[in-house]
């Protein structure tokens, strides 16, 4: 039994196609990244490169949620939360880093192409990058560090908007981007935010060095300097603060997604453990001692609950007539929560598949370790959750908190 | 401004050694270490940067010497009553620049300890293995071969299995003990060993202790081949790999105390380990202390230093409070390995158990809060710049080594609570 079926997932809210499309991305990544992994390691150019282009391009994640008119497959209704969540969970399983990728992508996707709400001026921009046949778009988010201070701001003036913005930290991509979306302060109320698209190639983009991270070897990154960068008005993609907290939702959700397909790939490495490991000499299969069992069963039991709620989540966001919109502010924070919990149930999960193998769990070999290192790093895209949890409280309790640091 | 040296130590209890050797290695750490530790990861194959600063701090300074007699080259540490303190402070201070080199550090003296330390040293073999360490000034490294492909840790797990899962094979023949078995994992192998001591059975699938024995093989006897290090998560300055005993002969006398007796102080060997791995969780906290220190006295949110926030200052306690009693509880290890006459012998089972307890339990707050450290650090807490990555990934194997924690549970439960088949 594949983990597909074996951990809980609500079948009925997915489309045949959903369905499909995720048997076809276990397979890419069984071929193209669980079979070389113990050859390539992380190795970027042999490894991890041909296989985001494979993935991206010739398979054409990078055209499933873009508009038809615009080049793209046409799948860019808000049902594509749960395509995105099918799609996820097995690339991530294969690779957690390449995930994160296709997360930004098509959380900024969901923001411009939405069905209902296609800004066509943009799209039409952005085609020849999400319609390419030949290099995988990329797309890096630079999002506030801590709670709501934006690292980048942004004037209008005379059609332009000019940003400024020195040694901002992207969430991925800042190497290899072929399109910055920068949350930007617009003006001295915190409220006066926006999302501005910046062409990777335009004048003023400053890219450091990539650095060297724990984890999520697929992406690239470095911190990016704009320096009186200017674009057109209309690349001003959304303005104010649910408009921005719309793409932090979808992305909050690729986050989660992703988490759990790497919680997949835990569970598979440990149940291959537990089953050809001998323990106390006497012919004690690993599995079959209760002591590790019962370990055993909480790595499944997170595994379970993260897949349940991920699935939850793009339901909300599938079903805006029901739900309102991603950005509304009950949903930006089930977001946030619904993320931060699978993101700590891996760290759990995947320490106890760890503490079980013990020394084969840090070894290379085994590959577990590179999962813990991605759900790790993976995590810390959301932001300090001491922080997040600000915005908890104050939709909750009508808590102030979030603000009254500056006082 | 605070610094590590305000967490709290016992101070009536310190060993003689530890201000000028804290010093000593605190300025090695600072100059030999520190600013290329970041570099570390990338040269785990070859140990072109880290080998330097091996030879530094073990042949140099000459910390691979403290053990053995000071007539034969050494410190005498071995004969002191202040071991346990005294290793403790090395061992920390080495960990918090870089926790593998604490480990490779540390494992030097690890098979030693069965034939420097009273009360029973056994000075035919000290005479015999000094030179090795004592007649250089560049690093030596010695290695416990322990487990094997089988069973992984279970080796050590013997209240239980008792040597009977001992695969490596140790045959008399004339004068000469002849060795033949496959080891895994020992710190201080991958090719850097000189020295091991090796874990074998005289007599396969018995549970007898008198069929357990510790036998030192010099790593250049014929027969005996290590395997190029493994590839881990962190801790590149300590090699692990492979080694085969194929026919190894060895004189006989370089069983470490014969029948009975190698298994006694062996469980002393496994009560320094925990110790080890304690004051490793202690230095390299505490120097995820100073990074953070750093970091959120830098970093502003809202117009004001991030740990001025109080969300953030509740995390920040929840941190230090860990390190403060690890710390604490780390040195009171090390006091009751120090007085045998107060607490029982090292090899004591009570004493082998709540190290378990205190190294598991040190381990997971460590993990907890690490993790916190980097969540509070957002898109910089996975970053090599900061360093505090880097102990995540190298406390991670401090937490599954010996055995993992499940290991650390069963002996706990199995002292405490009597347990007879756990």
């Amino acid at each position: 039994m594949s983990e597909h079926s074996l951990f809980p997932f609500t079948h009925e809210w997915l489309s045949d196609m959903d369905l499909s499309l995720a048997e076809n991305l276990k397979r890419w990544s069984d071929n193209e990244l669980i079979a070389k992994r113990l050859e390539y390691k992380e190795d970027y150019e042999q490894l991890l490169m041909p296989a985001i282009t494979k993935l991206f391009v010739e398979i054409g994640m990078q055209r499933l949620l873009w508009p038809e008119a615009h080049g793209g497959d046409g799948h860019n209704g808000p049902a594509a939360a749960l395509t995105m969540v099918a799609a996820l969970e097995q690339v991530a399983r294969g690779d957690t880093s390449i995930a994160l990728l296709l997360s930004g992508m098509w959380a900024f996707q969901s923001v411009i192409a939405m069905q209902g709400t296609i800004n066509d001026t943009v799209c039409q921009g952005l085609a020849g990058f999400f319609g390419s046949d030949e290099s995988p778009a990329l797309v890096s988010l630079i999002l506030p560090l801590y709670g709501s201070d934006a690292q980048a701001s942004a004037k209008l003036s005379n059609g332009q908007w000019t940003i400024e913005a020195s040694n901002t930290r992207p969430i991925a991509s800042g190497t290899d981007a072929s399109i910055f979306c920068l949350l930007c302060s617009l003006g001295e109320s915190p409220d006066d935010i926006g999302l501005i698209a910046v062409p990777g190639s335009a004048k003023g983009i400053e890219r450091g060095e990539a650095f060297l991270k724990t984890g999520l070897a697929a992406d690239r990154n470095a911190d990016v300097s704009f320096n009186t960068v200017k674009v057109s008005e209309n690349g001003c993609i959304a303005q104010g603060r649910e408009a921005c907290h719309g793409l932090l939702s979808w992305l909050y959700l690729g986050i989660s997604a992703s988490t759990v397909g790497a919680l997949f790939a835990a569970y598979e490495i440990l149940k291959e453990w537990g089953d050809s490991r001998v323990i106390k000499g006497k012919g004690q299969v690993f599995k079959n001692n209760p002591l590790t069992a019962s370990v055993m069963a909480e790595v499944a039991k997170e595994t379970s609950l993260s897949r349940m709620l991920t699935y939850d989540l793009a339901r909300i966001l599938s079903e805006p007539s029901i739900y309102g919109a991603a950005g509304e502010e009950a949903n930006f924070v089930t977001a946030i929560m619904v993320a931060h919990q699978v993101a700590q149930a891996a760290e759990k999960a995947i320490n106890n598949a760890m503490e079980l193998m013990a020394s084969a769990g840090y070894a290379t070999e085994w590959s577990l370790e590179r999962y813990w290192r991605d759900a790790k790093t993976m995590q810390l895209c959301l932001g300090p959750q001491e922080l997040s949890k600000m915005d908890m409280a104050g939709y909750f309790y009508q808590s102030t908190a979030a603000v009254s640091g500056k006082k | 401004m605070r610094t590590i040296d305000d967490f709290t130590r016992p101070l009536e209890y310190l060993s003689p050694l530890d201000d000028p050797l804290g010093k000593i290695v605190r300025d090695w750490a600072e100059n030999d270490v520190i600013p290329y530790r970041r570099q570390f990861d990338e040269d785990w194959e070859h140990h072109r940067l880290i080998e330097p600063a091996f030879d530094k701090l073990l042949g140099v300074l000459g910390l691979q010497r403290v053990l053995f007699p000071e007539d034969l080259g050494g410190w005498g540490l071995g004969r002191s009553n202040y071991i346990g303190t005294a290793a403790y402070r090395l061992m920390e201070e080495v960990a918090r620049a870089d926790s593998g080199m604490g480990v490779a550090f540390g494992v030097v003296y690890w098979p030693l300890l069965m034939i420097c330390v009273e009360p029973h040293v056994n000075r035919e073999l000290c005479e015999e293995f000094a030179p090795i360490f004592c007649n250089t000034s560049e690093a030596r490294f010695a290695a416990n071969a322990m487990t094997e492909p089988q069973g992984g840790a279970d080796i050590e797990n013997m209240e239980i299995v008792k040597g009977s899962t001992i695969q490596t094979t140790a045959v008399l023949d004339g004068d000469e003990w002849v060795i033949n078995g496959h080891k895994l994992w020992p710190t201080n192998s991958g090719g850097v060993c000189d020295l091991f001591g090796v874990v074998c059975t005289t007599n396969p699938g018995s549970a007898d202790p008198d069929d357990f024995a510790f036998i030192f093989v010099p790593a250049d006897t014929p027969g005996c081949t290590q395997g190029p290090p493994y590839e881990k998560a962190g801790m590149a300055a300590d090699k692990n790999g492979d080694i085969w005993f194929d026919h190894v002969r060895v004189p006989k006398h370089y069983r470490a105390h014969g029948p009975g007796l190698d298994l006694t102080y062996f469980k002393e060997v496994i009560t320094m380990g925990n110790l080890g791995s304690i004051s490793f969780v202690s230095g390299a906290m505490m120097n995820v202390f100073e990074r953070l220190y750093d970091f959120t006295s830098q970093q502003i949110y809202q117009g004001k230093p991030l740990k001025e926030h109080d969300a953030v200052a509740g995390v920040l306690a929840d941190i230090v409070k860990d390190i403060e009693i690890t710390r604490i509880i780390g040195y009171q290890y090390a006091r009751m390995v120090d007085r045998p006459d107060l607490y029982g012998p090292r090899w004591d089972e009570g004493i082998v158990a709540k190290g378990r307890a205190y190294k598991y339990w040190a381990c997971d707050q460590a993990m907890i809060d690490v993790g916190k450290a980097m969540n509070l650090m957002s898109a910089y807490g996975a970053d090599r710049d900061w360093d505090i990555e880097k102990h995540w990934r190298d406390l991670k194997i401090v937490q599954l080594w010996m055995g993992g924690k499940q290991l650390c549970q069963a002996e706990v439960a199995r002292w405490f609570f009597d347990l007879e088949t756990v």
